[in-house]
């Protein structure tokens, strides 16, 4: 934390250590939420004004610790008695959050295990974990999944209210449950990422926030997990995909594919950190999905076209995925990869296999392979109406548009070979 | 191949649903108060879960304007553009985990025992990661 360090990514960093620091000590984390929120704004209204206090972390204790007795007195007798052994005192949150810095770190961990808690729905640990964690006001949380401020509001009280109706505590996982939760605090990091990272430029360019808040909170527990090579295959997948970032969408947020990417625009830095990661993970510990899908995005980031890209080692890589995570999706992406490497009559071979099996019937994705499988096999026509099917299909105005375009070349040169 | 796409999951897609609802003949005049109590009561379940985007009551198609094109000019006439039993009667606007839940609301709206409920797939700007 440093002296030149906007507000605002202060205010980020330390919401879960304030936060941690009051939910160590009171049994509702519900109130504890709604102090830290109350502090955090207070901060963000004074701070530019009166200053940047000594030691921000003890102010903004100090005033979420006033701000939950304030709370707590206004309250009904009956909550109150119903607290009256349980309530902070406020000089102990405070030399706790001064005294003892070091406890910080394991109070955010307990504090993801809470926001990522399996019974809640996954809408609520992402909204949990982006406010409680990552420190976002609930207006942001709310233009970021692009739903009004009041629908999120709700949706985060509720999910405040389970909290509460659970009995879900403020405390670390047994041993042998944390690997299981460790699992899904990713999952919900990665949903966080995809959400960002799906969004295009136009009407919802702010979205970039959240890629950049699924990375920014993945670094910090990869700092508090140092040795979870799941974290760090995350990590190293994040910083792959979104190193793509400029590449992918052109004027207007028209999506430009892989194999047409300007790859100078990719970002080599944040490639070298991914490459690095992956690096240092693989083989060195037991192998996750997460670590396997970062090496197929190194593969692909390394290469330098498609064509010189490695795709029997892509091959073999999401032969070892589906071994590890039998997915639908990851089965389409080795048809690709198997078509790269044997040929289109394998990969389609593969994708009939799916849609017999009736996987992903909805998807558009299903077609959209199948078109680009055809369209290498020699068979336009074919491509084309799957290119069209994937059209009606998709509910993406970019990708709709971009399927669009490949069938409308098709029949162009149908009509020209006719 | 360029439809090469890093992601594992089908989930995360970011869907939003539009319920329309069509109104029977007469139905409008035989709405009981149990009928409207319960679309309340789903109503703000919907909202306190977090799902409901929004929603409105469209009036009587009796007064209805439609524009239509009259020798290349557009003109508004009186009354609603299909000569149909069913007129569409509201929204619901949702964002909801999956096609299936907007399904089941669908069933759970109280017309629906009556009359046409549509559940439609709001298109989006997003794009899969690749």
């Amino acid at each position: 934390v440093t002296a030149g360090e906007p507000i605002e990514d202060l205010l980020r960093v330390l919401a879960p250590r304030v936060l941690g620091t009051l939910a160590h000590r009171d049994p509702d984390f519900a109130d504890c939420e709604d102090a830290v929120q109350e502090a955090l704004l207070a901060a963000a209204l004074q701070w530019p004004v009166e200053g940047r206090p000594d030691n921000p972390q003890a102010w903004l204790i100090a005033v979420a610790v006033r701000r939950l007795s304030d709370a707590r007195r206004a309250d009904s007798a009956r909550r109150a008695r119903e607290h009256r052994q349980a309530t902070l005192k406020p000089t102990d949150a405070l030399a706790s959050g001064m005294d003892d810095p070091g406890r910080s770190p394991d109070d955010t961990l307990t504090l993801l295990f809470l926001c990522c808690h399996p019974a809640l729905s996954p809408a609520s640990q992402l909204a949990l974990t982006l406010r409680a964690v990552g420190g976002l006001t609930t207006a942001e949380i709310a233009r970021a999944f692009l739903v009004p401020d009041a629908t999120m509001a709700q949706r985060i009280s509720r999910a405040k209210q389970r909290v509460r109706a659970t009995g879900i505590s403020f405390r670390m996982p047994s041993p042998d449950e944390q690997t299981e939760r460790v699992r899904v605090v990713l999952h919900v990091l990665y949903l966080i990422f995809t959400e960002g990272h799906t969004s295009t430029t136009g009407p919802v360019l702010h979205r970039d926030d959240l890629t950049r808040e699924a990375i920014r909170l993945t670094r910090l527990v990869r700092g508090l997990l140092p040795n979870d090579g799941e974290v760090a295959g995350l990590l190293a997948l994040m910083l792959l995909t979104d190193a793509r970032r400029a590449a992918r969408t052109g004027a207007g947020g028209a999506l430009i594919p892989l194999p047409d990417q300007d790859r100078t625009l990719w970002d080599a830095e944040a490639i070298d950190e991914g490459v690095r990661l992956v690096t240092a993970t693989l083989g060195a510990r037991p192998l996750g999905p997460y670590q396997v899908q970062a090496a197929i995005a190194a593969l692909h980031a390394e290469g330098d076209s498609t064509h010189d890209t490695d795709w029997p080692q892509i091959l073999m890589l999401y032969r070892v995925l589906e071994e590890l995570s039998p997915n639908p999706m990851t089965r389409l992406n080795h048809a690709v990869a198997a078509a790269m490497v044997h040929g289109p009559a394998t990969g389609l071979a593969l994708v009939d296999e799916l849609a017999r099996e009736g996987q992903l019937t909805s998807s558009h994705r299903i077609n959209a392979v199948r078109g680009h499988l055809l369209e290498m096999s020699g068979d336009p026509e074919g491509a084309r109406s799957a290119y069209l099917a994937a059209a009606r299909q998709t509910t993406s105005i970019p990708e709709q548009r971009y399927l669009k375009v490949r069938a409308s070349r098709l029949s162009q040169e149908c009509s020209v070979e006719a | 191949v360029d439809w090469h796409t890093g992601r594992q999951e089908v989930e995360g897609d970011d869907v939003k649903y539009m319920v329309l609802l069509y109104d029977a003949p007469n139905i409008r005049e035989n709405l009981s108060p149990e009928l409207i109590a319960e679309m309340g009561a789903l109503m703000s379940q919907l909202t306190e879960s977090g799902e409901l985007v929004g929603g409105e009551a469209l009036a009587d198609p009796s007064v209805t304007k439609t524009v239509r094109s009259v020798g290349g000019i557009p003109a508004a006439t009186d009354g609603p553009y299909a000569e149909a039993k069913e007129h569409m009667g509201g929204y619901l606007l949702l964002d909801v985990e999956d096609e299936k839940r907007a399904v089941e609301i669908a069933c759970r709206w109280p017309t629906s025992v009556v009359s046409a409920v549509e559940v439609r797939a709001l298109m989006n700007q997003e794009i899969s990661p690749q």
